[in-house]
């Protein structure tokens, strides 16, 4: 007759619990599923610009729609500190006419300061804003539209109307 | 079974894990922190903010009046030092159309 040698407790508890790792394994994709269709939709502009439109911009003789990308605080981005993200369409007829879309706080010094690139199709692009230390809730954000033929038109839009959370993280910090 | 259970296990993982990297890694912006090493010396770092350097990007310091005071670049080390300059002014880091920002000389550290 043989003994059978009894398993280790290492064993013994994988052999128990295998299974329920292993129902886990499935069950936890299915729970972040919508989340994830969520997601997928957003990115793919079926559920707006971003997730908080700050509604139409005259600038010179065009228009567009700019929109927070997401509805959260400035990210923090390590040494270059903190940056905020927003979205920007064209409006239709000025698509062809409009090559680049600027962001930045504060006044532009020049044609090379003119902040962050917007990038992405002419109906839906991105942009990642920096945000300078010594910037205050009251301070204005500077669009500035270039067009095909090198003209530069500007709009202003107050830190407070263009993304009230980012306002308030501002007013926060300075505390 | 079990045993492919266990690898679409792992494959879910590293799949998921794979979407957080990539969701996570969305934009990098540029930074450029000038300091005083010396009471006359200015030397400024830069890079972007997923620890790429800047070798051969262009710094210039320009006055308010919009004088260019020098036309430098970064060394191999992502760094560059000059004479701090009399008067206002500002450091223009400028890695390209959107990649450029300006440092005011009261941003001096």
């Amino acid at each position: 007759m043989v003994a059978l040698a009894s398993p280790s407790r290492g064993a013994s508890l994988w052999q128990r619990w295998r299974f329920h790792l292993s129902a886990l394994v499935v069950i936890v994709p299915i729970v972040f599923t919508p989340a994830f269709f969520h997601e997928n939709a957003f990115f793919d502009g079926k559920k707006g610009l971003g997730e908080r439109e700050v509604g139409a911009i005259a600038v010179g003789p065009w228009s567009v729609r700019l929109a927070e990308f997401k509805l959260k605080e400035p990210d923090a981005e390590g040494r270059a500190g903190y940056a905020k993200e927003f979205a920007l369409a064209l409006c239709p007829a000025c698509v062809d006419q409009v090559k680049a879309a600027y962001l930045r706080v504060g006044k532009p010094r020049n044609i090379r300061t003119m902040g962050a690139l917007f990038s992405g199709t002419p109906y839906r692009q991105t942009a990642e804003m920096r945000i300078p230390d010594r910037t205050t809730a009251d301070d204005e954000l500077w669009l500035t539209l270039e067009g095909w033929d090198g003209t530069l038109h500007q709009a202003t839009i107050p830190i407070r109307t263009a993304s009230p959370l980012m306002a308030a993280w501002l007013e926060k910090a300075k505390r | 079974m079990m045993r492919a259970l266990r690898a679409s296990g792992w494959i879910v993982a590293a799949v998921s894990a794979m979407a957080l990297s990539i969701s996570t890694a969305w934009a990098h912006p540029p930074f450029c922190i000038c300091k005083m090493i010396d009471a006359t010396t200015v030397r400024c770092e830069g890079g972007f903010a997923d620890g790429t350097g800047v070798p051969g990007v262009k710094l210039d310091v320009i006055r308010y009046d919009e004088s260019v005071v020098l036309e430098t670049k970064f060394s191999a080390d992502s760094t560059v030092s000059f004479k701090r300059p009399e008067g206002e002014f500002y450091i223009l880091f400028d890695a390209g159309p959107g990649q450029s920002f300006d440092v005011d000389y009261k941003d001096i550290r």
